[in-house]
């Protein structure tokens, strides 16, 4: 190395420096001594005694820990294409020539402001069996289709019934889609309007436009909100925790992988055991995310390559 | 930079100026002790009454009262960070799992300095307080439960309002009689219903929603949900009987009608001969964190909320009786609940019970709660549900047990010599 | 929009009908929390639902204050917390991201790969060990570890900034770097002032993130008054049913009031 690169080297490692720190500190020692623990039976007020894989064999066995992943996997499969949809069906809308964008946006940004806990206990009201304001609305539809059946449909009690406790959760979090509604728009804007034009010369409705030169367009900032669905979905603790005040909800419906690991390091003194959690839910973030790389690797369209 | 004889006349002026502090930071200054605690409302006024009167009686400790939520997962968050108070108010289930995994101070050896001993208490108290053969808690105010009736609604059903049933066949005659269903189909009135899971034959459970519907059971029993509040439907009238503790005074008190008129009965047994009056016991107790900074200030508090007067000041203020053996007349005369000698009676029973003492009792709780509602939903036999949750437990028992022997010989030696 | 006249009314109408609806739909849980807040109890479980109140209860916020205990406090921490957090984040990111871009090294861009793969880390893996750490550090407690991480740069600030680092012209470097200008005082006097924007939405979502942090606080502090806001409102969840819903309605509008505040303050420049 020459003595300017040898400069630049010694310039970037220090520019890096607090990086650098963070990531041994909160990165590698953790994760190592995580895979370590979870070998280990240990309750923090006693020193980790080496049990081998024996935490792991219990987790295999251990059905809690597969609703847990179940419930996970569900809410992972049916929240993010839902989000997904969602926010890029309204960040298409907001892309037309409409007037008014602005105020649009802010409306549909705002409530991933809301602070976890405030959009728990709100969404937990909203979601009452009796007085919430979801089923007064469903009741709506329901009494008309009752009055003209006969039948006897009652809105879910959704929080304390296992059948419907997921569905309410992803409706909770699907009013948090700003985030994703923001990052798409700034993705459409910056399509080139050439392409549209010549689209449009040559006759091409909506629908043709959007499935041709938007969605390969903006194909990496799909890639993205999905990766980092991928991560949030599979990390989700403080709203159902909030909404089932600290506790598994109806039936473990409301038990995920976070909850379950949570419970057992700080409730039920097993952190060797909830690093074994922890270690798993690593391996099924990281098969997945590599997944979906390769994925993405034929149909994600980057314009600048 | 600075020469060294420029820092060594600064660390003396600074020794010198700590020298002449510490003295006038200790003289005079009591040692304050913090101690948490769930309660709040009245509860939690019963026991500040106690904290002020114990802070005004002497100048060396103060006690600082802080009324936390959810305070076994905060006490378990403190004491694994390093940071516990130094007196805690739990329940005693907590006890088993708290002390196997050296999270708790044993007390023999300060109870026995302090002259407190095992005939002070009702036996069981003394039961709930030890595990393992150490001492770890002191009671603050138990409870227990019974069967609590409405005498009104036995008697529009023609029943004799001062008879309650004696066995679990009776109880279900009594509940027929009582039961009636509204226009709709759904249930108006109820005579018994099963509330509280982790002490029934659950074939019993099983039948109440065979029997009533469980879609009218659930809608009836989500009502319980608002406890402390007019429309529970106890108080409402819509349920004739429940079991439920000696704390069910307060909530009359507070949200029933005005005209409510209730009995307290041992809760009906099939075999009374052979179990006796049954009643399941369980205490508030104080305990003294590992890792506290006080524990000497901490057990003397202990020991004054323990005394004769103090206890029974507390115990009377929540309504409750006291753990003590040995009780005034005086507290009889003031206790506002009608009721209590039934209670205390029913606690110093030879039938008298506490849960099982395990340290995996919280997982037990929670899978026996997952399992009787799947049993009230009709979403499992009750055969099926226990025997899955048989399995469960048993293997976290075992897990449990392994663990005590791991580690018991060193923590017991390091007790014993405390 | 291709079409005549006509049609592209329809459409458009008919793009604006639909926000409209979802707008509506996004807007309305916000409006029943104000509404609930403003309400007495006995109206919050009132079915069928009402929206405006017999009587607008203004007591309900000072009285969800009072039953708080420590709102004040509360809220003075949530605030310590999140400005020692956005310092320590916008600073270290932007040094980092500074060194990941305007700077050739060798093997810089292979080391930004694992930084990119450090996103993929949830938080609950290293939870454990981490907690352990801290407790070995005595920090336990006190609010250290809810900001002093904050210091060492996060992946996703890092990278968000770095992009917007490349965007910019390698000549001004260059010059700078030809006039004899350190590489720190590049980054200080030319690359940081161009980048303010960059900085702000950094600093914003950092102070979002902070404000709304609830599993840290959670596992991190021990004693009742130091709870941040985000934790504060959990207080109101009685355990025994009973739950004041007003007044935690008017709690948990409060805690979402700054943030707004901020937001309208500041969206001009990212949204």
């Amino acid at each position: 190395m020459n003595p300017s690169e040898r400069r630049n080297l010694r310039n970037g490692l220090l520019f890096i420096l607090p990086w650098v720190i963070g990531f041994v500190t909160f990165c590698v020692y953790p994760v190592l001594k995580s895979f370590y623990l979870s070998l280990c039976d240990y309750s923090i007020l006693s020193p980790a005694v080496f049990t081998g894989w024996q935490n792991y064999v219990e987790l295999a066995g251990d059905e809690v820990f597969w609703t847990a992943v179940s419930n996970t996997l569900f809410f992972a499969v049916f929240a993010i294409p839902l989000g997904l949809l969602l926010s890029l069906a309204l960040a298409v809308l907001l892309n037309a020539n409409v007037r008014g964008r602005g105020v649009f946006r802010t409306i549909f940004f705002l409530p991933s402001l809301v602070p976890m806990v405030c959009l728990a206990v709100l969404w937990q009201w909203m979601l009452n069996g009796d007085v919430g304001l979801v089923n007064d609305a469903l009741r709506i539809p329901l009494n008309a289709i009752n009055s003209l059946l006969g039948s006897d449909l009652r809105p879910p009690n959704w929080l304390s019934d296992a059948r419907y406790a997921k569905w309410g959760l992803i409706f909770t979090m699907l009013w948090g889609v700003g985030n994703s509604v923001v990052i798409f728009l700034a993705g459409l804007q910056d399509v080139p309007v050439h392409l549209y034009e010549s689209a449009e010369m040559d006759g091409a409705n909506f629908r043709q436009k959007l499935w041709h030169i938007t969605l390969p367009t903006i194909s990496p900032v799909i890639h993205f909100n999905l990766i980092m669905g991928l991560i949030g979905c599979f990390q989700v603790f403080a709203v159902p925790y909030v909404m089932t005040g600290g506790g598994e909800g109806p039936g473990r419906s409301l038990l995920f992988l976070a909850t379950y690991l949570y419970q057992n390091a700080f409730e039920f003194w097993n952190m060797g055991y909830a690093c074994a959690i922890g270690f798993v839910m690593f391996l099924i973030i990281l098969t997945l995310t590599l997944l979906a790389n390769k994925l993405s690797e034929r149909h994600v369209f980057y314009a600048g390559k | 930079m600075f020469s060294l004889r420029h820092w060594s006349l600064h660390l003396l002026t600074m020794v010198c100026a700590l020298a002449l502090l510490v003295p006038r930071l200790h003289a005079g200054q009591p040692v304050v002790i913090r101690y948490w605690e769930k309660w709040t409302g009245f509860e939690a006024d019963a026991m500040r009454e106690i904290v002020d009167d114990f802070n005004s009686s002497q100048s060396r400790i103060f006690v600082e009262y802080s009324s936390v939520s959810q305070i076994d997962r905060r006490l378990t968050l403190a004491i694994a960070g390093g940071v516990p108070p130094d007196v805690a108010g739990i329940w005693a289930y907590n006890i088993p799992v708290y002390s196997e995994n050296n999270a708790l101070m044993p007390l023999r050896s300060p109870a026995n300095e302090a002259g407190i001993r095992e005939e002070d208490y009702l036996p069981i108290i003394w039961k709930l307080c030890s595990h393992r053969e150490q001492l770890w808690a002191l009671p603050s105010t138990p409870g227990n439960t019974a069967l609590i009736y409405n005498k009104k609604l036995f008697r529009e059903a023609g029943l004799d309002p001062e008879r309650p049933p004696r066995s679990i066949a009776e109880l279900e005659e009594f509940n027929q009689k009582i039961f009636k269903r509204s226009a709709n189909g759904r249930i108006e009135r109820i005579g018994h219903l099963p509330e509280e899971p982790g002490w029934w034959n659950t074939l019993w459970v099983q039948s109440y929603p065979d029997r009533f519907g469980a879609e009218n059971l659930l809608g009836l029993r989500d009502g319980f949900g608002n406890f402390a509040s007019p429309q529970n439907p106890f108080f409402t009238g819509r349920v004739a009987m429940v079991m439920q503790g000696v704390w069910i005074y307060n909530y009359i008190q507070n949200y029933a009608p005005a005209d409510f008129e209730w009995g307290v009965a041992p809760f009906p047994t099939n075999d009374r001969e052979k179990l006796g009056d049954i009643s399941v016991v369980e205490c508030d107790v104080l305990v003294i964190p590992t890792g506290a900074k006080h524990p000497r200030e901490a057990f003397e508090f202990i020991t004054y909320v323990n005394s004769q007067k103090p206890m029974e000041k507390l115990c009377l203020g929540q309504r409750k009786f006291s753990p003590l053996r040995a009780c005034s007349d005086e507290f009889f005369q003031k206790h506002p609940n009608p009721h209590i000698r039934t209670f205390l009676d029913l606690a110093k029973s030879p039938g008298a019970i506490a849960f099982p003492r395990v340290a995996v009792w919280n997982a037990i709780n929670a899978d026996m709660r997952n399992a009787v509602n799947l049993i009230w939903t009709g979403k499992a036999s009750a055969d099926a549900a226990l025997h899955a949750v048989q399995e469960r437990q048993q293997k976290a028992l075992t897990r449990s047990e392994a663990r005590w022997e791991r580690v018991k010989e060193p923590l017991q030696k390091s007790w014993n010599s405390q | 929009m291709p079409g005549n006249k006509r049609s592209i009314s329809f459409s458009t109408l008919l793009v604006y009908v639909a926000l409209g609806v979802a707008a509506f739909a996004f807007l309305l849980p916000l409006a029943w929390m104000v509404s609930t807040s403003l309400k007495p109890l006995n109206e919050t479980m009132s079915s069928p639902p009402r929206w405006i109140p017999s009587t607008i209860r203004w007591e309900n916020y000072p009285e969800a204050i009072a039953e708080m205990r420590y709102f004040w406090r509360y809220a003075a921490n949530s605030l310590w917390i999140c400005v020692l957090s956005v310092i320590g984040t916008v600073t270290s990111s932007a040094l980092a991201a500074y060194g990941f871009s305007r700077i050739e090294w060798r093997g810089r861009d292979k080391v930004f790969l694992v930084l990119l793969a450090t996103m993929m880390i949830p938080f609950p893996v290293v939870m454990v060990p981490i907690y352990g750490l801290f407790k070995d550090l005595g920090w336990i407690g006190t609010f250290k570890p809810l900001w002093v991480p904050a210091f060492f740069a996060s992946a996703f600030n890092v990278f968000l900034l770095r992009q917007f680092f490349l965007g910019l012209p390698r000549d001004i470097s260059e010059a700078a770097r030809m006039d004899g200008c350190s590489e720190f005082g590049i980054f200080v006097r030319i690359i940081l002032p161009l980048c303010k924007p960059a900085l702000l939405v950094v600093a914003l979502f950092q102070f979002l993130y902070s404000w709304n942090d609830f599993l840290g606080p959670l596992i991190y502090l021990t004693d009742q008054r130091d709870f941040t806001l985000a934790l504060g409102l959990q207080s109101f969840q009685s355990q025994s049913g009973g739950t004041a819903w007003h007044h935690l309605m008017a709690a948990s509008t409060l805690v979402l009031l700054p943030v707004i505040v901020l937001f309208f303050f500041t969206q001009k420049s990212f949204i």
